[in-house]
């Protein structure tokens, strides 16, 4: 099952079809007392980009952090229901954090590159889990730099500190080291919101190619974006899943009333 | 004179704009004022001290009001290796409360923590020294030297263990002082930590990394500038601490290799023979020129700590 875009149809009729990167069911995630998820079921299908959408608050982001566990930081945040990827529920305390998170990568809204060199911050991760000589990691450093368009721009300049990057540049960066550890899944929590038009667009022309290899889950605001780059796209409010459908039909035939309302800026 | 204007004519604001202006400038230059006429006073009070020593002031042992012969290697090596002690207890000691405070702790446990450190901060240095007369120097030459000397005696670091068991000395200084300075230390490297964005740990935690990767690969360098600054602050307070000291040191100015033999500090020396040093003598010269030794420690190890900040950028 190799095919990376379906027509409409035949994800709505197939999907058991596809294969699942991620499955979610029931799932309600808590911040102390506040219930920020409820009931979410929802799958992301593997190599393509599920965009989520909806109003500041409604709890696309929260999701995001469930898949890689990172709310696990914070003592008092829990999740119960389950999360499906690779035969196993990830909310299970028994989950190996540091496995889970080498294969689920994730990029947040503001670059955050490492106090380290522009190497250093993309081999940080990858010695975490492999050992590679110096060769290796010399090619894994140019491979995902290139993939991100960055190399031609750094090539001179990889022991530089990373923090010496433009923005764009930056991002870029932190997209590459996500995708450096070879992760099967990369999380984006409004990446480009930080960013100018232009890097915003080579981000966007990189989630395309990137989703050939990656299961995307993104989180945006911009509908635009969604509309651009999403395969499927699902839509929030008030900690609930909507609707969840594919981009062409959420932005031209949406089924709920609450979903046009939004897409068409009356509310949100 | 009025300081606010009454009118708001063109002309009244701009008197007002630059009597205040020349106000600030007053304030700064004053403070510019003092500084030089504190290192002209020690200077001009020890210049007599520095002549007719020549540099002999600076490689001469003994410190003897009875012949009236001075040289500050004692009091300034006492002032060097307690702080030093000092810095190598509180450091660590200080950067794991921080942390912990920051990173693991929940944060009600955090604020009691955190606010029991503050009360220890304000504590006056004079009950410290009743606390290390009492406590740690009888802690000291009951358990901690004899135990050491028991066993390290032939090593390497026999001549460092050395001295009759006594307490008082540069390890009860240093450790006092350590517990001195860990609270202020452990005030700024929670505020440093506290700075770091949640996303970048949260990226490095993404990637797989552990808390302990976290903390030395991404915490410790983000914050290195931070933790300079605490060290810093903590030694100034150190270098210059003297009442605390003068309970627990020895007062004994003689130079050696030994941690647990009385010594004394710049500070806690000029504390004691100060007042008995009659106006004009040579003793209350080469005091002044202690200070002033002490002053241009403290400005050095400020000017270090810029550049090794400065570095990094």
């Amino acid at each position: 099952m190799t095919s990376p875009l379906l027509s409409s149809s035949e994800l709505r009729s197939g999907e058991s079809m596809h294969d699942v990167a991620l499955a979610v069911r029931d799932l309600n995630f808590y911040y102390g007392d506040h219930h920020a998820l409820h009931d979410i079921t929802l799958d992301f299908p593997a190599r393509c980009v599920t965009a989520m959408i909806g109003p500041s608050g409604c709890g696309k982001s929260t999701l995001l952090r469930v898949f890689n566990k990172i709310y696990d930081l914070y003592p008092g945040q829990r999740a119960t229901g389950e999360v499906m990827f690779d035969g196993r529920n990830i909310l299970e305390s028994s989950t190996n954090l540091d496995m889970l998170r080498s294969r689920i990568g994730m990029v947040f809204q503001k670059p955050t590159p490492f106090p380290m060199s522009i190497y250093d911050n993309i081999a940080f991760g990858v010695k975490l889990h492999e050992k590679l000589s110096r060769t290796e990691m010399d090619e894994r450093v140019q491979d995902v730099l290139t993939r991100v368009a960055l190399w031609n721009e750094v090539r001179d300049r990889l022991s530089a500190p990373a923090a010496g990057l433009s923005g764009g540049q930056q991002q870029r960066l932190c997209i590459a080291r996500s995708i450096a550890t070879r992760p099967e899944v990369l999380l984006l929590d409004e990446p480009t919101s930080a960013l100018d038009p232009i890097s915003t667009a080579r981000i966007e022309e990189l989630l395309d190619e990137l989703k050939e290899e990656f299961t995307i889950a993104i989180v945006t605001h911009n509908m635009q974006q969604a509309a651009r780059c999403a395969d499927r796209v699902a839509f929030f409010y008030l900690g609930g899943l909507v609707e969840v459908d594919t981009a062409d039909r959420i932005f031209t035939n949406p089924r709920q009333k609450q979903t046009q309302d939004y897409i068409t800026g009356r509310f949100g | 004179m009025r300081m606010t204007p009454v009118s708001r004519s063109q002309q009244r604001r701009l008197g007002f704009d630059i009597f205040f202006h020349g106000l600030l400038w007053l304030c700064a230059l004053v403070v510019l004022a003092l500084l030089g006429g504190l290192i002209l006073l020690m200077a001009t009070g020890g210049w007599k001290a520095f002549t007719t020593f020549g540099l002999g002031f600076f490689t001469h042992s003994s410190w003897n009001p009875v012949h009236d012969v001075y040289g500050v290697i004692a009091p300034l090596l006492g002032t060097v290796v307690s702080t030093t002690i000092a810095i190598l207890f509180a450091l660590p000691m200080a950067f794991g409360a921080a942390f912990w405070l920051t990173f693991i702790a929940s944060a009600r446990v955090s604020a009691i923590v955190g606010m029991t450190i503050q009360l220890l901060a304000a504590v006056p240095s004079i009950i410290f020294g009743m606390w290390g007369f009492l406590v740690i120097v009888p802690f000291i030459a009951r358990n901690i030297q004899p135990f050491f000397n028991h066993h390290l005696r032939h090593s390497a670091f026999g001549p460092l263990l050395s001295g009759p068991p006594v307490g008082t000395g540069l390890m009860a200084a240093g450790i006092v002082l350590a517990i001195m300075i860990a609270p202020f230390m452990t005030a700024v490297m929670t505020d440093v930590f506290k700075a770091i964005p949640p996303m970048l740990r949260e990226s490095a935690f993404g990637l797989g990394a552990t808390r302990w990767e976290v903390m030395h690969k991404i915490v410790v360098p983000w914050s290195r500038n931070g933790m300079i600054g605490a060290v810093v602050l903590g030694m100034g307070r150190a270098l210059g601490e003297t009442m605390a000291v003068t309970f627990i040191i020895g007062n004994v100015t003689t130079v050696g290799w030994s941690l647990f033999a009385p010594r004394s500090t710049v500070a806690s020396l000029i504390a004691l023979q100060f007042p008995e040093s009659p106006a004009g003598s040579l003793r209350l010269s080469s005091l002044m020129a202690l200070g002033f030794i002490l002053m241009l420690l403290s400005c050095v190890s400020l000017v270090l700590a810029r550049f090794l900040r400065g570095k990094r950028q």
